[in-house]
């Protein structure tokens, strides 16, 4: 059944922080300023790579209203940063390795004595050879921009006999895919609000997507305890994986601290561009192989990922790509050799998708390639190759057992679209015309569809909490307390909506507390795809805890039997009648002690040695129709069908929402989003030159499937559907061109004179 | 080099302009942009401040009710006029049916793009309540949304030209 409000019914709800948010009330930690603020702005280098001969603020200070400039001396900690690899550092030392490096920072009275301050500060550079190149940055002689060298991470895998597997093929298809540099584009900007309090205390406001992470970065930089820094997290208008990692923070508390002042930092765009993250671009080159039947027997894979200067989770998302070559298919034979280099291009990281989006697209278009050469539909050669729910994991590691791959693979040969294509090749076979109105020849129109499994948590070997808090507060309201932060994904309504579905609770009972250090419990980060799978797993553990807890008080309370009671909507109720006999308000105010349960556990991984191996995956297949047109060489997305196997539906709008809006920035990463550099310098710098997609392109038809259905006995309940979307619909979209155009595209965005062709009018 | 006494006197020069019904004035200088007015010296955030180069229309407010983006407006240009934010937008006890239909259907999920957006629907539907699909394209293209795809978006705005600008499920 098809997801929308309407077969969503009453299930379809409104969320709660929907009235703050159309009505302009709602304020962002980028909205948030204080009495006495100051404004704090960061000196960034001019040049992709340099030596720092010398650094001099005194003629920055000595502007007035200028009340602090700071530079790696000013440091109290440890002066890097980086969630798995603090390689990154705060300021600048000795030598800069990116546009978007940070020298120097100045807090003063106003933006505009801020901005002229950094213009005081000297700084004298000796500018070095550029490295913009991966490849180049391997290249023997190639200068060396970290101790290490420029390897940031190398990962092997390897099954089979891949020469016997190769030497056995009838087919062997060989192609190099490219990826681009796509920004995650959140339409609020890095920034926040750094208070120094009374206590001594610091407290930042300021988007992330792991408070606790910020906080033990912050901690470490500034040299002081964990404790006597608050995080506020949330709300945040977007992130899509690049608000994960520090980027205004270090900089507003640094300042902050420096002149016992609030700072607020809030970046233009254009420094969003320079100092942020961006998907790691890749260059996969692939040589693939089956049978004269089809039957993959051999599979060889090379990934050459740009990191840019610093490490971040560059290692991590190459290990998901590693993963994700291989995908849900199973070869004979396979063989993956991986590396991420250093360059002094802008700062790769966490986008959405983690390197699977990359991965997929060079995967799923082997497969288009080996089906034209097998002469047989594309659809089928994968069910040929499909994994069974037995099966282990890409790398052979065990995997939580579910019949994903076979749901989703029917559902797309069931689906409206797929259904279109085989009746219109059936119609083309007969004539010589396609049916319907007489189109322009340099208008075509194809098909194309792929196939996703991907991973959700962050894998074998990296600590991966979950957990959280229920609470009736004194005033009556239940509290949800969860360290998880709402970037727009709707983690707030979901958590309300399983609270009130599973535990029968009213909204009005309750109150979600999240994004807010001082006062959550650590459950971990809301990123890979998680966070709605352990909110469900723990109110499956607090369900019996908790509503037990509030029963027995009750049951002391009311002087009657703990069985004739259930807490439900607006307080507990006699089990028979319903009737309310103690309002949640009542109960708080006699209980005789706080009623609170809190769990804590761990995501669940795959019991394998292999660092990222994941354990639950979910399941999609996408279906697309475009339009080529031959005469500007451009794409046009006409309609869309996306099954996707993970579960349950927990929060029916943001389900549709997530596929929907994951898709979109495919869109974008598929035809027009690059941030394009030249010898390490952003040549695109805002938003008239990134071009993400409008409702223009988007209004296409949009179908979106949930498979709901998990095998008995299934104890994980619903997966990750966060990045899923944003995957499959590159794949599908170039083999829909293939099918409309004969050209295959191996490199993204597609490039329009690649579609181009001279048109005969005779 | 700047004219000194010009720059002072433009230094001092006052908007007077009326913002969601209130008269209102600013100090502002020949450089001070709508949006800075309305965020930094009347405190209305909820219009928001993203690419400002007119391109996101997350800054997006209506003036004499034409929709614009008021990173691009001068202050000075403003004299007079009656401005509008999404602040201003809702009567005083309903929202606006444009905001109704966003809420409904889920038009929004991290919410930046979401004031601009809905002024700017506000704004196509008041000068014309039954858009074509190619209306709305062109009306809209210069809202950017990163987050919904616009799924959501055009179910709201569909939502709306439905209710005919009644804020209840009557319309």
């Amino acid at each position: 059944m098809l997801l929308n409000r309407r077969t969503s019914g009453d299930r379809w709800r409104i969320r709660p922080d929907g009235p703050g948010k159309v009505t302009g009330q709602m304020p962002y930690l980028t909205d948030m300023s204080a009495p006495g603020m100051l404004h704090g702005a960061v000196l960034r280098s001019p040049y992709p790579h340099a030596r720092i001969v010398s650094i001099s603020t005194e003629k920055a200070l000595a502007l007035t209203g200028v009340r602090a400039v700071l530079t790696y001396a000013d440091v109290p900690g440890l002066n890097r940063f980086g969630i798995a690899h603090p390689d990154h550092p705060v300021f600048c030392e000795d030598r800069t390795r990116f546009i978007g490096d940070a020298v120097a920072a100045a807090a003063a009275d106003s933006i505009a004595l801020a901005t002229e301050a950094l213009k005081l500060i000297e700084v004298e550079y000796e500018v070095l050879p550029v490295v913009d190149d991966p490849e180049a940055a391997l290249a023997e002689g190639a200068p060396q921009l970290h101790e290490q060298g420029n390897v940031q991470h190398r990962n092997d895998y390897r099954h089979g006999d891949l020469e016997a597997g190769f030497a056995a093929c009838a087919h062997i298809v060989e192609e190099i895919y490219q990826t681009p540099r796509q920004m995650h584009t959140y339409m609020e900007t890095e920034g926040g609000l750094f208070i120094p309090e009374e206590n001594g205390r610091l407290t930042v406001y300021s988007p992330t997507q792991h408070g606790f992470m910020d906080r033990m970065q912050l901690a470490r930089i500034l040299d002081r305890p964990e404790t006597d820094i608050r995080i506020v997290s949330s709300p945040i208008g977007g992130s899509f994986g690049g608000k994960d990692e520090l980027n205004v923070q270090p900089y507003g508390a640094l300042l902050a601290l420096a002149t016992g002042r609030p700072v607020k930092l809030h970046h233009s765009r254009w420094e969003s561009v320079r100092a942020g993250l961006k998907r790691h671009p890749m260059k996969i080159t692939m040589k693939t192989g089956t049978d004269a039947e089809g039957k993959l027997l051999a599979h060889r894979v090379r990934i050459v990922s740009d990191a840019g200067p610093y490490s971040t989770l560059s290692a991590e998302v190459l290990n998901f790509a590693v993963e994700h070559v291989l995908g849900p298919y199973r070869f004979g034979a396979a063989e993956v050799t991986s590396v991420c280099a250093f360059t002094n291009n802008g700062m790769s990281g966490e986008f959405r998708g983690f390197g699977g989006n990359q991965a997929v697209f060079a995967m799923e278009g082997q497969l288009d390639r080996l089906a034209e050469k097998l002469g047989m539909d594309p659809w089928r050669l994968r069910e040929i190759n499909l994994r069974k729910p037995e099966d282990p994991g890409p790398l052979g590691q065990p995997i939580s057992r579910t019949d994903g791959v076979r749901q989703v693979w029917e559902a797309l040969g069931d689906s409206r679209l797929w259904r279109e294509r085989e009746s219109l090749k059936a119609i083309s076979a007969e004539a010589s015309a396609p049916p319907g109105l007489p189109v322009p020849p340099w208008i075509k129109i194809g098909y194309g569809a792929a196939f996703v499994m991907h991973g959700a948590g962050l894998g074998v070997g990296i600590p991966d909490p979950a957990g959280g808090r229920l609470r009736l507060a004194k005033d009556g309201k239940i509290e949800a307390v969860f360290g998880y932060e709402e970037f727009g994904q709707g983690l707030i309504a979901s958590l309300e909506q399983m609270l009130i579905e599973q535990y029968g609770f009213a909204a009005d009972d309750l109150r979600i507390v999240i994004g807010d250090s001082d006062v959550v419990p650590d459950s971990g980060s809301s990123t890979a795809s998680r966070a709605t799978s352990m909110m469900w797993q723990s109110l499956r553990r607090l369900r019996a805890p908790f509503k037990g807890k509030l029963r027995a008080e009750a049951a002391r309370i009311l002087g009657r039997p703990a069985e004739s009671l259930k807490p439900l909507n607006g307080g507990v109720r006699d089990i028979e009648s319903g009737e309310l006999l103690l309002t949640y308000e009542e109960l708080a105010n006699q209980a005789e002690e706080e009623i609170a349960a809190e769990t804590s556990f761990f995501y669940p991984t795959s019991p394998v040695e292999r660092v990222g191996s994941h354990f639950m995956y979910s399941y999609s297949s996408v279906a697309v129709k475009v339009e080529v047109n031959t005469l500007t060489g451009r794409v046009r997305l006409l309609d869309q069908y996306h099954a996707v196997a993970a579960g349950p539906v927990v929060n029916p709008q943001g389900y549709l929402g997530q596929i929907e809006g994951g898709s979109g920035m495919a869109l974008g990463f598929t035809i027009t989003e690059d941030a394009v550099m030249d010898k390490g310098i952003y040549l695109t710098r805002n938003l008239d030159t990134y071009l993400i997609p409008t409702i223009a392109e988007l209004k296409g038809t949009f179908e979106v499937e949930p498979i709901e259905k998990l095998p008995e006995g299934d104890e994980y309940g619903p997966r990750g559907i966060g990045e899923l979307g944003s995957v499959g619909l590159a794949p599908a979209i170039a083999q829909a061109i293939f099918d409309a155009a004969g050209k295959r595209v191996a490199k993204l965005p597609v490039d329009p004179q690649l579609l181009q062709e001279r048109i005969s009018f005779d | 080099m700047i004219d000194q006494t010009w720059a002072e006197r433009a230094a001092g020069s006052k908007l007077e302009c009326e913002v969601n019904g209130k008269a209102v004035s600013a100090e502002i200088t020949p450089s001070t942009r709508l949006l800075s007015v309305i965020r930094e010296d009347l405190g209305l955030t909820g219009t928001k401040r993203s690419c400002e180069i007119g391109r996101c229309g997350a800054c997006m407010v209506l003036v004499d009710g034409k929709p614009v983006n008021s990173c691009l407006t001068m202050a000075y240009q403003c004299s007079g006029k009656k401005i509008t934010t999404i602040e201003g937008l809702a009567g005083e006890e309903m929202l606006h049916p444009v905001q109704q239909s966003f809420l409904e259907e889920g038009g929004y999920q991290c919410g930046y793009c979401t004031p601009g957006m809905i002024i700017s629907v506000a704004a196509m539907l008041a000068e014309n309540p039954k858009p074509s699909m190619e209306q709305i394209e062109e009306h809209m293209s210069g809202n950017l949304c990163r987050c919904t795809g616009y799924g959501g978006i055009l179910r709201s705005i569909e939502r709306a030209i439905e209710r005919g600008g009644q804020s209840d499920d009557r319309g």
